[in-house]
């Protein structure tokens, strides 16, 4: 090397390693450009043991009782879920190594041989094992956890998992008597506590009032409202084809349900104002600020990203971490305040790192109290509304939210990369999950690949 | 496990081969351009705790550091004025460096010390010369010639004691062995500079390079017309490759595109590209990487973003 000024000659030889001069002369020759994906954005820490998600879908979620899958049982719900995550990757379905499903009030036994059922419908072979798990409103979340961390510990490569709830058709009850010496443990006694009473608790006890909740109500109402107008859900959702039977005349009638029916865009605080407390005299949780009633199932594919990969799959959502943490049974809504930083925690992040939140409205004063508690910026969190509005089918609300959740992660293509789903539960938990967006662009495109062309970047297609 | 915070930006991270946890990181100012250099010496605990053990200033910037493979206290460090310092952390820090070897007459970016032959070092530099030393003599064993362009890379054969690599700006590979005269092999690898080489540790034959084009690739050096495998990544210069010393496939590489990846060079995704990972903690050029032969799985990464990193590969880097 010549002898030049010590500085500017070491910046010459780095400027060459970046911008190379060929230094055979002989003629061109060609080089094979691994420009990639280059830009900065697209730099992510990415393994191929890491668990993705390939396809997230659900039912349309409809009123319990009232609505158009009140007469549609659990099995006719996932086996519609399970066919159009299998149709829409074209995965075969032997190749899934088990099947969770989350499933809160179904009788036990029968709830899991119901999804066994709905498996058989669904095309699936009795070769591939399904369970249920019950972590009562995180179940959904649950479901999806365990099959990360079971692929994870190389049981299998695709699970599929999944929630479902038929609120029309089991109804909140407790068979048999209660233990009397859960008198002697208030942990215990907040574990008796209807909901709705917890919910006032949390009110009460962080002064929520009713205005703000009811406010709470609307905002999830109208941006529900507003989604379901865009389109937004169009993705994510798979009609059912199912059947409503009159109550009165008993006459059953095919339908096709496709539209979630608990969104109220002209909801208004003056017609909120109007509903009674529900829970507690002179209470401030209402039928109005509270999450609805609701049937649906929803389901996600989830496997390797070497496995996506072979088959040539997208990428919809990479899972992250999980995180389930126990709190005081009597205020149970504030869970997520204490499983999000968690859930963020150990996905080596912090909580300004996370661009979207589901956090499952069971009630205004808990999803507000949460979000006011971790300081969260409002927009962030149910861009496309919350249970409020769109009804909180217990079981499935987990895969239900990530199935909600990765479809806008997706649409925001490069404004987001890191979403978090999470959950108060019944008797004093609370769940989160964080997801991070697949980062495919679109699947769609006119141009095809000419095989051998190595000239241009990996961007282009020609 | 952790990440060191260097007051230069960092060149080159080696594990010391007695002790666990312990890594010689060698820094320079302003990007190694201009400005003083300086060569610590850390210790990171399984618990993530990071202890200085020593630091050394020099007057030039430190392109590389290797330990000693015969005493557990010294290190040498290579220079951006062509010196290479020889330092020992068993001595108080007055007495440091040891002692100074000055013959290249340009920057000397790279060190590596024999494990089998263990009085011997090598050092390449930017003079297109490769010098041999030991510490018992004062002044250079024998100098190696015949590249035309920088040396940027010296790697000993972990299983041939006398022969060892040399990657050079003028686009070839020479192996060269102590007791022949002129190189043995003269490979054009690339049609671009070559920043870097390395010995696979469980097959004397086979060697990994790694160049400006952006490709490493995978040379058996008794078929050197083709190369075995090409693996194109990295979205610039490959800046350090490093064949694992626990595994034979496993290859780790480092770049001007910021990421640190782990290739399994038997598996056919890496042909198209695909590493096992690629760790993306950089947030300047990575230019120096090591694997730890004392705990299998550990990896280090040395960035200009004045850190070097210590983690699991079978995880991430956190700090």
């Amino acid at each position: 090397m010549e002898s030049t000024s010590s500085a500017q000659g070491r910046l010459s030889v780095l400027a060459k390693h970046i911008c190379p001069v060929p230094t055979d002369v002989q003629g061109l020759s060609l080089q094979g450009c691994s420009a990639g994906d280059s830009a900065a954005y697209e730099r992510r820490n990415i393994a191929d043991d890491d668990v993705v998600i390939v396809a997230a879908l659900r039912t349309p979620l409809t009123k319990a009782r009232r609505g158009g899958l009140k007469d549609t049982d659990a099995v006719d719900l996932l086996a519609t879920v399970f066919k159009a995550v299998l149709d829409r990757t074209g995965v075969e379905p032997q190749a899934i190594g088990d099947i969770v499903i989350g499933s809160v009030l179904g009788p036990s036994s029968q709830r899991a041989n119901e999804c066994r059922i709905a498996s058989f419908f669904a095309g699936i072979p009795e070769t591939v094992p399904v369970r249920t798990v019950n972590r009562q409103c995180s179940s959904g979340l649950q479901a999806i956890a365990d099959v990360a961390a079971a692929i994870r510990a190389g049981f299998y490569t695709i699970g599929l998992a999944g929630g479902v709830e038929t609120m029309s058709l089991n109804p909140m009850a407790w068979e048999g008597g209660i233990n009397p010496r859960v008198e002697s443990f208030p942990g215990a006694q907040g574990c008796m506590m209807p909901m709705g009473v917890t919910s006032e608790n949390v009110a009460a006890k962080f002064g929520i009032d009713r205005k703000s909740q009811d406010e709470f109500a609307v905002r999830s109402h109208r941006k529900a409202a507003a989604a379901k107008a865009a389109g937004k859900f169009k993705e994510e959702i798979v009609p059912v084809s199912t059947k409503v039977k009159d109550p009165k005349t008993g006459a059953e009638t095919p339908v096709i349900i496709s539209e979630d029916d608990g969104v109220r865009g002209s909801t208004t605080m003056e017609s909120l104002g109007a509903l009674k407390p529900a829970f507690k005299k002179n209470g401030t949780t209402t039928a109005g600020n509270s999450s609805q009633v609701t049937d649906g199932a929803a389901v996600a594919l989830m496997m390797t990203r070497a496995e996506a990969r072979r088959r040539g799959l997208p990428v919809l959502g990479v899972f992250r971490s999980f995180a389930a943490v126990g709190v005081d049974p009597s205020i149970m809504g504030v869970g997520p305040a204490v499983a999000i930083p968690e859930a963020v925690a150990r996905a080596g992040l912090a909580l300004d790192d996370i661009d979207v939140y589901e956090i499952n409205e069971a009630f205004a004063s808990q999803a507000s109290y949460c979000i006011g508690k971790l300081g969260l910026d409002e927009n962030k969190v149910n861009p496309n509304g919350g249970a409020i509005a769109l009804g909180h089918p217990l079981g499935a609300t987990g895969a239900r939210c990530t199935a909600t959740l990765l479809h806008e992660l997706r649409r925001r293509g490069r404004g987001a990369r890191f979403g978090v789903v999470s959950m108060c539960i019944g008797s004093g938990m609370g769940a989160a999950a964080v997801f991070e967006a697949g980062g495919e662009v679109d699947k769609f495109t006119t141009a095809h690949a000419v095989p051998g062309q190595v000239l241009l970047s990996k961007d282009a297609i020609v | 496990m952790g990440r060191c915070r260097t007051a230069f930006n960092a060149y080159s991270v080696k594990f010391s081969p007695f002790f666990e946890g312990r890594i010689a990181v060698a820094t320079a100012q302003n990007f190694g351009i201009i400005g003083n250099g300086k060569q610590y010496v850390f210790e990171v605990t399984p618990h993530g705790a990071i202890i200085e053990v020593a630091q050394y200033d020099t007057l030039d910037g430190l392109y590389d550091c290797a330990w000693s493979e015969a005493n557990e206290n010294v290190l040498v460090a290579s220079s951006g004025d062509g010196s290479i310092k020889v330092y020992d952390t068993a001595l108080p820090p007055a007495a440091n460096p040891v002692r100074s070897f000055k013959e290249h007459r340009h920057e000397c970016c790279s060190v590596a010390w024999n494990t089998s032959k263990r009085d011997l070092f090598l050092s390449s530099s930017w003079d297109d010369t490769i010098k041999l030393w030991t510490l018992q003599a004062p002044a250079s064993l024998r100098t190696f010639a015949g590249h035309t362009y920088c040396v940027y890379h010296v790697a000993w054969n972990p299983q041939q004691p006398e022969v060892f690599l040399s990657a050079s700006g003028d686009t070839t590979v020479r192996v060269w062995d102590l007791r022949q005269p002129a190189p043995t092999l003269v490979l054009p690898a690339h049609g671009f500079e070559i920043l870097t080489a390395d010995w696979c540790k469980y097959n004397d034959c086979l060697l990994a390079t790694g160049s400006v084009d952006k490709s490493i690739k995978l040379w058996d050096v008794r078929v050197p017309n083709r190369e075995l495998l090409m693996m194109m990544g990295h979205s610039y210069a490959v800046r350090r490759v490093l064949f694992s010393p626990h595994s034979e496939s496993l290859l780790l590489s480092c770049s001007y595109d910021m990421t640190v990846k782990l290739w399994d060079t038997a598996s056919p995704q890496a042909a198209q590209g695909l590493p096992l990972r690629s760790w993306d903690h950089h947030t300047e050029f990575a230019v120096g990487i090591d694997f730890s032969t004392l705990r299998e799985g550990l990896i280090a990464s040395a960035g200009w973003d004045e850190s070097a990193w210590v983690w699991d590969q079978r995880g991430f880097p956190s700090l």
